[in-house]
């Protein structure tokens, strides 16, 4: 398949996920991280059916790579991306999606759903767990790349620069950070209150090597995820993708009340014809920019 | 078997004892993973040999919990060793959330357990062990023998789940019991010695404390047991009941506040089973931020050192 067809795969399977997003949002009865699950969902999709080397059948393989969703409130968008490639079915998330007992909850729980790499949804935790992985990895010679996906808003906490300077430090070659940079936090955008700019310029300056992209436009994902140097070189990669809350719903897109929410009926329907309109013409939009 | 002829004549450093039987155990066992937030000095030997599984990350103690927890993930077994207080309560919520919640291995050795870190009340830990055992999976021990401390950190690489490992300064600890005689169990309590009036339970620094008060009264000719609970999580939860049925006078003593450590997870389970005893004291920390001194001054400042064991000792015998 050359890297058009590919990159055209890509973007459907986004549209795709972005459709059962909202339809789960709009039947599960209760709040979904909406605004945050739209913003990675393009980072999702490229991942694990592009990027990472991961098999739904032999989950447990040592050479696989890890994922580790720091933004854990993304679950859903997690467990829907790994759904397209097979690990889970997209209906049983539907049908249990946060009820009594469910493996599907509003954040991974790897005790209950084995695929899972590790637990999260207290934010600033990721990082220094996939440090660990990619120290263990290096240390006994693995190829293998881990992959941890943060929130910008979760860079706030002060936990996420420890890992960052300790990743830079033991020349973790084989990890990559994915910023998700929405520019939104639960409450506010990202400069209103704690300023995050000259944000690139944090990464470099504890050493990483630092990649800025369109985290909307699947191209550049893909040449992003292309560039990643070696596992075993020695600097971490960090990918600053700029992103859009509730990218593709025009009346979520950067709405400070569409962090969670649920659709109603009405607004399911706008919704999806919302997208429709942009991606189920030309298959791709490249405006998402976020500079 | 038991306490040493020597009794508290001879000394250790735990730190030392620590350092040298993780350097052991990382020349056999390649899953063991060291790590510390600047606190290594003991760790040099380990460093040496096993330099591709030792990890300093300065000092950032919620950074070297979450890294423990991807190496845990990874099928490796990480022992950190850093200062108490700011592992269990800077750190506490990557404790829970990343290590106990996901049930891991992650062995965290803290020192300066009590008030014996002569640094003030940043550092001193006296509620490390209320934390700690509120933690779901967790198993807290703590340390007095530092001799102990090989044959513990030996059995903690095949007992599952995360343990915590609380000594006092770690500097230097006085030898309680007879080197080689001793086989320790953990969630099983020892019988440092038999009495028939009056237990005190204890764990840490604090058992040779309540064997100074035991000998001393015993010269009185009243007769102190003294249970070294180095397992305060599991409880043993049968020696305690028995104790209590045998001489239904129970002391507990440790360096921690007085709730919600030890004294409390006995008295829980003697409420749970409605076992009563005729008297129940407990000696320990006090509602109090306690300032600046050695542990044995604060401890006589703050009414829980030997004078004041000898003394509640002999007030429940009058219950």
């Amino acid at each position: 398949m050359d890297k058009q067809q590919e990159i055209a795969r890509l973007e459907a399977l986004a549209y795709d996920l972005r459709k059962k997003l909202l339809y789960l949002c709009g039947t599960y009865g209760g709040p979904v991280h909406i605004g945050g699950d739209l913003s990675a969902a393009d980072l999702l999709i490229a991942l694990y059916h592009y990027g990472m080397n991961v098999d739904p059948n032999n989950i447990m393989n040592p050479a696989r790579d890890r994922f580790i969703l720091s933004k854990g409130h993304g679950a859903v968008c997690m467990y829907i991306a790994m759904a397209l490639r097979g690990f889970f079915d997209y209906d049983e998330i539907c049908a249990t999606y946060g009820k009594l007992d469910s493996a599907f909850g509003m954040h991974p729980c790897k005790v209950h759903l084995p695929g899972v790499e590790t637990s999260s949804g207290s934010l600033g935790h990721g990082l220094s767990i996939a440090v660990g992985m990619a120290l263990s990895a290096k240390q006994k010679g693995q190829k293998h790349r881990v992959f941890c996906l943060m929130g910008d808003g979760e860079t706030c906490e002060g936990s996420i620069w420890e890992a960052a300077m300790a990743a830079s430090s033991y020349k973790l070659g084989n990890l990559v950070g994915i910023v998700d940079r929405n520019g939104q936090l639960m409450t506010s955008y990202t400069e209103d209150f704690i300023h995050l700019e000259p944000y690139a310029d944090k990464w470099k300056a504890f050493g990483w090597n630092e990649i800025e992209l369109d985290g909307h436009n699947m191209a550049e994902i893909v040449a992003a995820l292309d560039s990643l140097p070696a596992p075993d070189s020695e600097q971490p990669t960090v990918l600053i993708a700029h992103t859009i809350k509730g990218k593709g719903v025009s009346f979520m897109e950067r709405d400070i009340g569409w962090h969670a929410g649920a659709l109603s009926e009405e607004d399911l329907e706008r919704a999806l014809k919302d997208l429709e309109a942009t991606y189920g013409k030309s298959g791709v939009e490249n405006n998402g920019r976020n500079l | 078997m038991g306490v040493t002829f020597n009794f508290g004549q001879f000394f250790l450093s735990g730190r030392t004892v620590i350092g040298d039987t993780l350097h052991e155990i990382g020349l056999k066992n390649d899953k063991l993973w060291v790590l510390t937030p600047d606190t290594g000095a003991a760790l040099k030997a380990f460093k040496r040999d096993c330099g591709d599984r030792f990890v300093d990350v300065g000092i950032a103690e919620q950074n070297v919990v979450g890294i423990a927890a991807g190496l845990a993930l990874e099928g490796n077994i990480p022992v950190i060793m850093g200062m108490i207080p700011f592992m269990t309560m800077r750190a506490c919520e990557q404790v829970r959330t990343d290590v106990c919640y996901q049930n891991l291995p992650v062995r965290i050795i803290g020192t300066g357990g009590g008030l014996t870190s002569e640094g003030g009340s940043t550092h001193n830990a006296m509620e490390d062990i209320a934390l700690m055992s509120s933690l779901v999976n967790m198993t807290v021990i703590s340390i007095g023998d530092p001799n102990m401390i090989r044959d513990i950190l030996w059995a903690s690489m095949k007992y599952p789940g995360p343990m915590f490992i609380r000594l006092a300064q770690g500097k230097k600890d006085r030898v309680i019991y007879e080197e080689g005689t001793m086989k320790y169990e953990i969630g099983k309590g020892i019988i440092a010695k038999e009495g028939k009036d009056v237990i005190i339970f204890a764990h840490g620094e604090m058992v040779f404390q309540a064997l100074e008060a035991a000998f001393r009264l015993e010269a009185e000719g009243i007769s102190v047991g003294v249970i070294d609970m180095f397992t305060i999580k599991p409880l043993d939860k049968e020696l305690v009941l028995r104790a209590v049925e045998e001489t239904g006078r129970i002391v507990v003593l440790e360096d921690h506040l007085m709730y919600g450590g030890l004294a409390t997870a006995i008295s829980d389970l003697l409420i749970d089973r409605a076992v009563y005893p005729k008297a129940f004291r407990r000696l320990g920390i006090p509602q109090v931020y306690a300032g600046f001194g050695t542990g044995e001054e604060l401890r006589a400042k703050y009414g829980y050192d030997t004078e004041a064991t000898v003394r509640a000792v002999r007030e429940v015998l009058e219950k």
